[in-house]
């Protein structure tokens, strides 16, 4: 029997604490990579490389391919994972889990270059792989968030007189969001490391300084864009974890 | 032997004529299944009334249950909800007008207490404070403070006062029926012996019709105006009330099921008060016979010790047990105190007759007018 805290503020500061560690090392540590950088002699190519006037449309694109990619991801593959959660859905459901996890294996980059041969250069297609490779985790653990609800809530909720959409709606998805979050969370983080990969088909991203330094052999820039796209992954990563709390804390 | 204690509670004495659920012909066929789980049953609740649903497992005690809410669609038959035909009406609706209880209660993990209990009147679109003052008065009727429990979590209850929650949500929207699938199974004996308690006295303010599936004879024979008892296949093996049930078992079916225990627990059912008590004689009150019992009491009048006992050389330990109290109490206390005889008391502590051992055995009488 746990009453509730009267101290409210500082149960919630102590209980969310160590979500402060992943921004203070993302912070520090990419601070400690800029100043190392800035102390370096950089020529002409690294200079434009890492030049903000370059680099911030780079940044962008990345943003633009990952936040565009997991959004279409989360309009497919919500809808049809609470379909295939319905008990009628039982018969196809482990078999398009199947055909999902199966998309899942095959490799980003391939993917991502056959595609291209398919669909043309350029971001549609690039957005189109990213969602290929996110798929599976969105469509996952919407189905097992929603099937692991206990059946007693849902047969309380029919007795109670709730009709099978209202069953839905008010009790197996709100029960069932935590887990779907988590599987958002894991869809983003998956398509902002792969979005990198876009550059190769020409829809820019912070892949293309990456790339293109490495073919010019200019280590420092390669070094310090990789140190920014590690940051922005651990930071989305980070606010997805943040979601997730927010959205579990009341779900016992 | 007419008229030794067979039924001394009438079962209708809560209840009206009307019945409020009927099941006329009703059968279940799950599909791919070539014999019924129900066949053929016909059952009605009477008005008001507490029936308790018992059979052994797998005989569609709960299947019935179901069907009476149609969360289960009986294949044939009709079911009646206060003489209208539901059979065929929209379930979600009829369920709205009948509470629900189970076994693991099902509160919402993600909703208050306060919000549990204020699902159906939502649903019914109540206003705001009409629902507010509802979700208040049941928490009080339950016995838990409004103010303490409206905001807390399924979470932070013990299984007790989840379950006491459950029954407030089931009578949220003042159904006139509840239906009870088990709601007490899953807890430990002396909370479930509390709630049952509690339960009959909610039942007492509220009389509403209810059925309740139980496999506990003895939950079934302690709150059941009637017992259903149900054999394979849905079957009603015995539909009475519990001291006939216990005392006339219409079929080899039902002694089985009731088992060697039945008269001890038909004990329970038999109020002290209702039976003819031998006569006792305070000491010092003159007329002291040697066909009565005396007793010798104390500044209070309260009982202090026997003065003589009729046939008996040895006086046994002076034992006493409540008016109130069921003959089961007087047995309780008799084996406890070793002795053979136990004088009743009423309320005040007043020696009212005695009860003997020989009797029991023998075959109680009640009085000609039963309270």
């Amino acid at each position: 029997m746990t009453a509730a805290a009267p101290t409210r503020a500082p149960g919630w500061i102590r209980r969310n604490r160590d979500l402060v560690a992943t921004p203070v090392i993302v912070v520090v540590g990419l601070a400690g990579v800029l100043v190392y950088t800035a102390t370096r002699q950089l020529d002409s190519v690294e200079q434009r490389a890492l030049d903000p006037s370059y680099l911030w449309p780079r940044f962008l694109e990345q943003i633009w391919l990952t936040v565009a990619s997991t959004v279409v991801v989360i309009v497919l593959a919500l809808p049809l994972g609470i379909a295939l959660s319905r008990p009628a859905a039982a018969r196809i459901r482990t078999g398009t889990l199947a055909f999902g996890g199966f998309m899942q294996a095959l490799p980003p980059y391939g993917v991502i270059i056959l595609l291209a041969f398919l669909l043309g250069f350029g971001t549609t297609t690039a957005i189109i792989a990213l969602v290929l490779a996110s798929f599976l985790p969105v469509l996952t653990n919407t189905v097992v968030g929603l099937r692991q609800v206990d059946p007693a809530l849902i047969e309380a909720a029919r007795g109670m007189g709730m009709s099978g959409r209202q069953t839905l709606l008010k009790v197996e998805i709100p029960l069932a969001v935590p887990v779907m979050v988590a599987g958002i969370r894991v869809a983003l983080v998956l398509n902002v490391g792969t979005a990198t990969l876009a550059t190769f088909i020409g829809a820019g991203g912070l892949g293309e300084p990456i790339s293109s330094m490495l073919y010019l052999g200019r280590a420092q820039a390669v070094f310090a864009t990789s140190a920014i796209v590690a940051a922005l992954a651990l930071i989305i990563d980070w606010l997805g974890g943040v979601a997730e709390r927010l959205v579990s804390g009341r779900v016992g | 032997m007419s008229e030794t204690v067979q039924s001394p509670i009438d079962s209708t004495h809560r209840s009206g004529q009307r019945p409020m659920i009927a099941l006329e012909g009703v059968s279940k066929t799950y599909p791919k299944q070539s014999k019924p789980a129900v066949a053929e049953l016909n059952l009605q609740v009477p008005e008001g009334a507490i029936v308790t649903l018992i059979g052994p497992s797998g005989c569609g005690k709960t299947t019935i249950l179901k069907m009476m809410n149609r969360l289960i669609e009986p294949t044939t038959g009709r079911i009646l909800l206060a003489g209208e035909d539901v059979t065929d009406v929209n379930g979600d609706q009829l369920r709205r007008r009948i509470g629900y209880v189970i076994q693991q209660v099902g509160l919402f993990p993600h909703l208050t207490i306060g919000d549990n209990i204020a699902v159906v009147p939502k649903m019914l679109g109540w206003d705001k404070r009409r629902v507010a003052s509802r979700v208040d008065e049941l928490l009080h009727l339950v016995g838990m403070e409004p103010d303490d429990f409206r905001d807390r979590y399924p979470r932070q209850l013990s299984g007790g006062q989840q379950q006491r929650v459950g029954v407030a949500r089931g009578l949220a929207a003042d159904p006139p029926v509840m239906l009870m699938d088990e709601p007490f199974g899953a807890i430990d004996p002396i909370t479930r012996e509390r709630l049952q308690d509690e339960f009959l006295e909610v039942q007492r303010q509220v009389a509403k019709t209810i059925c309740f599936v139980t496999h506990d004879l003895s939950e079934a024979v302690k709150l059941g105006d009637r017992i259903a008892v149900f054999a394979a296949r849905g079957r009603l093996a015995q539909y009475d009330t519990p001291s006939e049930v216990l005392a006339h078992p219409a079929d080899d079916f039902v002694t089985e099921f009731v088992g060697s225990g039945a008269a001890v627990r038909r004990l329970s059912l038999l109020e002290i008060s209702l039976l003819e008590l031998e006569e006792i004689v305070i000491s010092g009150a003159g007329a002291a016979g040697k066909d009565h019992p005396v007793l010798s009491v104390n500044g209070a009048g309260h009982p202090s010790a026997w003065q003589h006992l009729p046939g008996s050389e040895q006086l046994p330990p002076l034992v006493t047990v409540p008016l109130s109290g069921t003959v089961y109490d007087a047995v309780d206390v008799m084996l406890d105190g070793r002795a053979p005889v136990v004088v009743v008391v009423d309320d005040d502590g007043q020696p009212r007759g005695a009860l003997h051992w020989e009797a029991l055995v023998a075959g109680l009488h009640t009085k000609g007018q039963p309270r």
